[in-house]
């Protein structure tokens, strides 16, 4: 007899005299009621985290009033946004107009179905779940684009032009940068990507990848220094302008989600998911344990981020990209598949029976990593000389100021 | 071909002496009582302007304003204050108009700076300026009957000419002047104004120019891309124009084409309240000017104030601690000004007020010293005419406790010291480590906002904006005033004049200021127990006269202009409330380049470039 448990629900239905295909459905809808609504409580948390963040980076408390260490804040503003009157502009386009907010958190929400918490638990492993990624994240950037469009205002506007050109600009880099972990494990499975990561995590192979896809993914989100969609200093809110109540509590909470979910993706695709020590004994608690603390630094690190530089503007942004990111992600991306074949021909990559073995791997990594270093350092050393000749400009125009100046005063 | 004028000295009689040659007939002196300078004739103010400008040198206009002198001679004039940026005098001159159908021409093809002040002065005094290009009104709306500032026009709710008003219960009767005025009854609007049609009235007069809705590209090829503008409005609400200023600029894309800035949602005829006032009254008000930095406000004020008691026989000038104490306070007031300046410029670049809240951490310790020796923290309303209110105390006790229930208690002296020698020092350090450095303000800031030199002092800009486009001009050194000759310290000046160099330039005049701070500590200690105000002076009658008393605010040249004057037996005994009260106000007058300076760049360097000038509002609409 089966003990019941979380692992075998549909079995235990079925054993109880329930209808095979019902038993079925139930675990299913249990399955997607459980990975939907996961992330939208762990967002009510999430909102306190980061306000706290910011409030002991700038000297201040930060909520502290509405439950103990203020964490029941985040739900008192909930029930308020919930509370507010609905309202649609006079001017706006109905059905997109609502559509928007829903669109933001649903695309959201969907990235999850592909995520692996453990060996067992993933809501579906597609075999194409990175290219599911690619195309479900793809709907908030049209989520965003009508809401910015049917609001029928010009900050709006503003802000939906905005997200054309950096959120459409930032996939580019993205994608080649996610192609870097589908190389590595042969197959575009999320599952397959953390289970070929059982030797040596994908980072380590290949880092550029994994910042270009942090990089590329926080403007995709965007966060600071990418957050020209919501410029709250020029054009207010941008797209989310005209949304009060909750549907512009649906994008505040899609937008916090999906950093989140940035995290977790970095922790899939290059930290080796919910891979760990003893995690084959106990899945269900260690599994999303690991996860979870791993795409919590990540977390961690886009606040850090976010409350420490100011804006950059958006004709810098599309050159930030289309000047260097894209360029960047592709030369990576072909120097690693070289780097891998040649591994292969040299007989360096472990084989296939040891390839979850760390000792196997480190020759291999070493390899890549070295090809990642000499990237690296041949970006560094360019950045430096163009810095060091925008100086150079700078300087001789102040000389130039000065000399003239002294030449007046006689 | 006219003879240029020769001079001998550079002094300012001599500029007169020259100019009444040149022009005989049309200069003549200022002759009445207590005033100075000359009146040209209107006909000939362009030329005689020019002159001033190119051959005499005096290239900066400080300040142009009117004044109605209804009831005393029936005339109005726009006084001039012009000056030469290597330091000096001013050359005061004046045009004088009939009241009916006021004219004088426009001064702005000399000096661009007249453009918004001699708007200003349209508005509030009905005087026309033909050759202005866009001479609208600027602080009042379009639907606003009269002119406020002729002294014929009362306001709404108008009790009496002046200050201090009669009783308000003769015989035991309480009169509200809202009684006697019954709202709805006491507002007047021009003839011809259709009320229903109130929005489209004023709006039309703005958007006419900005080609709103017009194909910018009228290209013949069939396959090029047709580009629309996009007007939008910047404000009055929104987060980054610093208060309700606004700015309507026309878009292509995200390039900004034009821009024209919208201002006065803020306007309380300041002066106007000022005129009804006493001097003594106005101090306090003054405060609510530039509110980031009242004590400044306030020492321009009792400058001007005290350079007409000056003229009368009981006149004590201030002693020498008051003038230290008064240094003291001006120098912390910049150091603060420019902390929230920073601050909040890098907000506008889209900080998530990390920076700014670093940068006024600071500022509360100096407030803390404010509200121990004025009483308040922000409308501070310290100093009088010969002095200062009060001493500085002794200790500093604060009714709000410290962390770990630390009762506030330090000796004043001590505190001070270590604000000044240390805490201060450490965190412009500190913003410097933090800031400068960044990759992102570098790349946002060098060559964005760029205002040539000679531009920064055709458009009369002043303060850090002036200096960090490479023009060395401040006050405290061009035209010094209290003990800022005996200091020892640099005029803060940079040369490219970007926002990237406003804002270094605000970190070396805060380290200057650190710098006189530094040498006002021994005065303060050597003059301990001196008077710090003269005889009391609640109603001072004042000499009758004019006067300009400026001072190098830190948001620029701020000048207060006061007329004291009266009709009839009040000019003989010294009138009580000024005649006249203007106020130059820096952040107004700055102003006056943001279009010029915005033209091309993107619709987020507007932002900043707004930030870098750094307005306030209680100051630009008054």
């Amino acid at each position: 007899m089966d003990v019941c448990s979380i692992n075998n629900i549909a079995r235990c239905l079925v054993n109880s005299g329930f209808d095979p295909a019902l038993a079925q459905f139930i675990t299913i809808l249990l399955g997607v009621v459980v990975v939907a609504s996961f992330p939208l409580v762990v967002v009510i948390f999430l909102i306190w985290v980061e306000r706290k963040f910011a409030a002991r980076i700038q000297d201040r408390i930060g909520p502290n009033r509405v439950g103990p260490y203020g964490l029941l804040q985040t739900v008192a503003d909930a029930i308020k946004l919930i509370a507010k009157e609905d309202i649609t502009p006079a001017g706006a386009d109905r059905l997109v107009y609502n559509a928007a907010p829903i669109m933001a958190v649903m695309s959201v929400l969907l990235i999850w179905a592909v995520i692996p918490f453990s060996p067992i638990h993933v809501g579906v492993d597609l075999e194409i779940g990175a290219l599911y990624f690619v195309a479900v994240a793809s709907i908030a950037t049209l989520a965003i684009m009508l809401a910015g469009w049917s609001s029928n205002n010009k900050y709006a506007l503003l802000g939906a032009f905005r997200v054309v050109a950096q959120l459409v600009s930032y996939e580019v880099p993205l994608v080649f940068a996610l192609l870097v972990p589908i190389l590595f494990a042969s197959s575009m499975s999320m599952q397959d990507i953390v289970h070929a990561q059982s030797g040596m995590w994908f980072f380590f192979m290949a880092p550029v990848a994994g910042l270009i896809f942090f990089i590329s993914s926080q403007a995709e989100t965007g966060r600071a220094p990418f957050d020209l969609l919501e410029a709250e200093s020029e054009i207010v809110a941008g797209f989310n302008i005209e949304y009060s109540g909750m549907k512009f509590g649906l994008f505040f909470a899609g937008e916090f989600m999906h950093v989140l979910t940035n995290g977790v993706l970095m922790a899939v695709l290059f930290f080796g998911g919910w891979l760990g020590p003893l995690v084959e004994q106990a899945p269900i608690i260690l599994g999303p344990l690991y996860l979870f603390a791993k795409s919590t630094f990540w977390y961690l690190l886009s606040l850090l981020i976010r409350n420490t530089v100011p804006r950059v503007r958006i004709d810098q942004l599309m050159d930030f990209n289309w000047k260097f990111l894209v360029p960047l992600s592709i030369v990576n991306f072909v120097v690693i598949a070289v780097l891998l074949r040649l591994c292969e021909a040299l007989g360096i990559a472990p084989a296939a029976a040891n390839a979850n073995d760390f000792v196997a791997n480190i020759p291999q990594t070493l390899v890549l990593l070295l090809g990642n270093a000499a990237i690296a350092a041949y970006v560094l050393n360019r950045l430096r000389r163009a810095g060091r000749e925008q100086r150079l400009a700078e300087a001789g125009r102040t000389l130039a100021a000065v000399g003239e100046k002294a030449a007046v005063a006689h | 071909m006219d003879k240029p004028l020769e001079l001998k000295t550079g002094t300012i009689a001599d500029a007169i002496a020259a100019l009444k040659e040149k022009y005989p007939g049309a200069v003549k002196d200022d002759s009445r009582q207590g005033y100075s300078g000359i009146v040209v004739d209107k006909s000939k103010l362009v030329e005689v302007a020019t002159a001033i400008r190119d051959e005499l040198g005096f290239d900066y206009l400080s300040s142009a304003t009117g004044v109605d002198y209804f009831g005393i001679s029936d005339h109005m004039e726009v006084v001039y204050h012009a000056y030469r940026t290597s330091g000096g005098a001013a050359l005061v001159f004046k045009a004088q108009t009939g009241r009916e159908n006021a004219e004088i021409p426009s001064l702005t093809p000399v000096w661009p700076g007249a453009d918004f002040q001699e708007r200003e002065i349209w508005d509030l005094y009905g005087i026309k300026f033909p050759g202005h290009p866009n001479l609208k009104r600027i602080l009042m709306w379009e639907g606003f009957a009269g002119h406020p500032m002729r002294k014929d026009w009362k306001e709404a709710y108008y009790e009496e000419e002046h200050k201090p008003f009669g009783s308000r219960w003769p015989g035991g009767w309480v009169h509200r002047a809202e009684e006697l005025n019954v709202y709805g009854h006491n507002v007047t609007y021009p003839a011809d104004l259709d009320l229903s049609k109130l929005n489209d009235a004023s709006e039309e007069a703005l958007y006419s120019g900005m080609g709103l809705g017009v194909n910018v590209t009228q290209l013949d090829d069939e396959t090029a891309l047709k580009v629309d503008r996009l007007v939008v409005n910047l404000g009055p609400h929104h987060p980054s124009t610093h208060g309700v200023f606004r700015m309507v600029v026309t878009l292509n894309g995200e390039t900004i084409e034009l821009l024209e800035p919208v201002m006065g949602y803020l306007h309380r005829n300041h002066e106007k309240i000022g005129e009804r006032n006493t001097f003594l009254h106005n101090m306090p008000f003054t405060d609510r000017l530039d509110y980031i930095a009242s004590m400044s406000n306030n020492l321009g004020y009792a400058l001007a104030v005290e350079q007409l008691l000056a003229r009368g026989a009981r006149w004590q000038p201030p002693s020498y601690r008051a003038e230290v104490i008064r240094v003291l306070m001006v120098e912390l007031t910049r150091i603060v000004n420019h902390y929230w300046a920073i601050g909040f410029f890098l907000n506008d670049l889209g900080a998530f007020f990390t920076p700014a809240l670093y940068a006024i951490a600071e500022r509360e310790k100096i407030l803390d010293f404010f509200e121990a020796t004025a009483g308040s923290r922000m409308m501070c309303n310290y100093m009088r005419f010969g002095g200062v209110f009060k001493d500085i105390p002794e200790r500093i006790r604060g009714v709000a406790n410290l962390l770990n229930d630390q009762v506030r208690d330090f000796n004043t002296m001590d505190y001070l010291t270590e604000l000044i020698n240390d805490r201060i020092p450490r965190s412009i350090d500190e913003l410097d480590r933090l800031l400068t450095d960044s990759e992102i303000i570098r790349s946002r800031c060098i060559g964005v906002g760029y205002l040539p030199p000679e531009m920064a002092v055709a458009y009369s800009c002043a303060g850090p904006l002036l200096r960090a486009s490479g023009v060395p001009y401040d006050v405290r050194r061009a035209e010094p005033y209290s003990i800022y000759p005996e200091l020892d310290f640099d005029v803060a000046v940079r040369y490219n004049g970007d926002l990237y160099d406003r804002y270094l330039l605000r970190l070396d005049e805060m380290r200057e200021s650190v710098r006189i701070l530094k040498q006002v500590l021994p005065r303060l200690e050597a003059t301990k127990g001196q008077n710090v105000f003269g005889p009391a002076q609640h109603t001072p009658r004042v000499p009758v006269g004019e006067s300009y008393g400026r001072v190098e605010n830190p948001k620029g040249e701020l000048g207060y202009y006061v007329v004291s004057n009266g009709i009839g037996e009040e000019a003989s005994k010294g009138p009580q409330n000024p005649w006249r009260y203007h106020v130059r106000a820096p952040s107004f007058i700055n102003l006056t380049a943001l279009g010029a300076m915005c033209k091309g760049h993107k619709v987020a360097d507007v932002v900043a470039i707004l930030g870098s000038i750094d307005i306030v509002l209680g100051e630009t609409d008054r």
